[in-house]
């Protein structure tokens, strides 16, 4: 399968501050990859480099096969809506949906219309006058129905209360399974939208340091809980990426587990659960810890 | 349905004709901003001169002294801000949906130079009427300001202000667009120092009667014609500054 997209060397810097750094990755056709990240870490400047909105200091940018600066071919298949997506002051609900269309040859403004009920915003409202999150679902409403073969959401859901967070999980994944498209999603609530990304690319200061099918992040390790005594005989010499304490309970976050291990840990009196992909990458962001070599008082005492 | 795969996407870009208009639709899609609310308050200062003109006109028995209105400069001043407005407003949006910085600096310069000419028309009418109705009787000459001007004269000279102003705005925008408060601090800074600079030299090289004479062998509409320099510049200027800018949204 051809990538929509292919990174190559991609380099943005700013003076000396490197927003992005050397990176090189392709980004699967008809695919929801998450673009996560900390605040800072390159994510907005990736997404600008991607749509040629940015001009890299050095090395490529492939989007559909061809470099998308300046490209009006590759361009006209693009949707990006960016975190604070500016309108103009008069602009209202309405003029959006009428000026959108005539960008994006696949644009369906029947499924826009419904958007705008379901996210309770009516044509007639002034987008100044909008609050934070009616602004976010107004780009949420344009990014769906653009139906752009390459759609890309910057924090799409800044100030969206948890019903249209949801509305917005719900539309997009039911759309894109009628109407494949290769669509990018930014964003730091991991643990939402991880039921929605079937890619993850964890960018940290400016460097790719995961690039993996998230069903792959979420088999690469697996939680342990049960009494303190036996997680900790079992997480002995084993990387531990995480340890929540309650009580007497202990829950340990350790690296892939083989199916010997699961039996093992099953017939210590453990139980073996999956493990969240926020924790996962924020540790291994954070990056892995062994295990330590002194039992925590709580044991020994 | 079938899925959008780079194989079946077209890959040549729509017709430039098409890219264009969908540019200049994007800003006229609330007709209000360039068209409405420019002649509505043209038609509300125009209103409140021919009550005030009537008022002295009555006032002094009927004595009209025919004087020229600068009014008519509000639509001068307007078109610079809209230009603004426009590159500063519609520029990120635009390329948020896919469209390139050429299609967009093209679609904004045929729309503003549209408007431009449209304006221009619509003075030039407004002129040649006023002069036929004899200024209401009033003495109010709103739009005629060259008693020797042809309607052919009023849209030329009006058209070349409005294209003047229009770029200007244009490249006042997208220095700001580009560069920030960063770029308007210098901006408007060498700004001033090449109109002192230019000031000082006329001056120091006593060459004043020299301007003047320059002026007055140009007349009014050759005076405006040189002003295509200072448009085309400012165009050029927009142009070469946008096709490097990356929108922000701040």
């Amino acid at each position: 399968m051809t990538p929509a997209l292919e990174a190559r060397g991609l380099t943005k810097r700013y003076g000396s501050l490197a927003a992005v750094d050397d990176v090189t990755f392709t980004i699967a056709e008809n695919a929801i990859t998450g673009l996560l990240g900390r605040n800072g870490a390159g994510k907005t400047t990736l997404m600008r480099l991607i749509t040629g909105q940015e001009f890299p200091t050095s090395g490529s940018v492939r989007l559909f096969g061809a470099p998308p600066v300046e490209n009006a071919a590759v361009l006209q298949h693009t949707c990006f809506i960016a975190e604070s997506q500016r309108y103009p002051d008069e602009f209202r609900v309405k003029h959006v949906l009428a000026g959108a269309p005539r960008f994006f040859a696949n644009w369906d403004a029947e499924f826009a219309d419904e958007l705008v009920d379901e996210f309770r915003l009516s044509t007639r409202q002034r987008i100044k006058k909008l609050s934070r999150g009616q602004r976010s679902a107004v780009g949420v409403i344009v990014g769906l129905a653009s139906r752009a073969p390459l759609t890309i959401f910057d924090e799409p859901y800044l100030g969206l209360d948890a019903v249209a967070r949801q509305i917005f999980y719900d539309r997009l994944l039911a759309d894109y399974g009628t109407n494949p498209r290769t669509v990018i999603l930014s964003t730091h609530l991991i643990d939402e939208v991880s039921q929605l990304l079937e890619h993850a690319l964890v960018i940290d200061s400016g460097r790719i340091v995961i690039d993996a099918p998230v069903d792959e992040l979420r088999s690469s390790a697996a939680t342990v809980s049960g009494t303190t005594e036996a997680v900790n005989r079992f997480t002995a010499g084993r990387e531990v990426a995480h340890r929540e304490q309650l009580g007497g309970l202990q829950s340990a976050t350790v690296s892939i587990l083989s199916d010997a291990d699961r039996e093992a840990a099953r017939s210590a009196g453990l139980e073996v659960g999956p493990v969240s992909l926020q924790q996962l990458i924020v540790r291994r962001t954070g990056g892995f810890t062994t295990a330590p070599t002194t039992i925590p008082e709580e044991a020994t005492a | 349905m079938t899925a959008l795969t780079a194989n079946t996407l077209p890959t040549t870009a729509r017709p430039l004709g098409r890219r264009t208009a969908t540019i200049m639709l994007l800003q006229l899609t609330n007709p209000m901003t360039l068209i409405g609310w420019p002649l509505a308050i043209l038609g509300f200062i125009y209103g409140l001169n021919v009550a005030i003109y009537a008022l002295i006109s009555s006032a002094t028995g009927g004595a009209s002294s025919v004087e020229v209105n600068g009014g008519v400069g509000f639509i001068w001043v307007y078109t610079l801000v809209m230009a603004v407005q426009s590159v500063n407003q519609t520029f990120p949006l635009a390329l948020g949906f896919g469209a390139t910085r050429r299609d967009y600096l093209l679609g904004t310069g045929v729309l503003f130079t549209l408007l431009s000419a449209g304006y221009a028309a619509l003075i030039a009418t407004l002129a040649i009427a006023e002069r036929a109705v004899d200024y209401w009787g009033i003495g109010l000459r709103f739009f005629d300001t060259v008693p020797s001007f042809t309607w052919v004269d009023f849209f030329l000279g009006n058209l070349l202000i409005l294209l003047l102003f229009a770029s200007i705005g244009a490249a006042t925008a997208s220095v700001y667009v580009r560069w920030k408060a960063t770029g308007m601090y210098v901006f408007w800074a060498a700004l001033v120092i090449a109109l002192v600079g230019l000031v000082f030299v006329i001056t120091w090289t006593e060459s004043w009667g020299a301007v003047g004479e320059f002026f007055a062998a140009a007349g009014v509409l050759g005076t405006l014609g040189w002003s295509l320099v200072i448009s085309a510049l400012g165009a050029i200027a927009a142009y070469l500054i946008l096709r490097r800018a990356t929108p922000t949204n701040t």
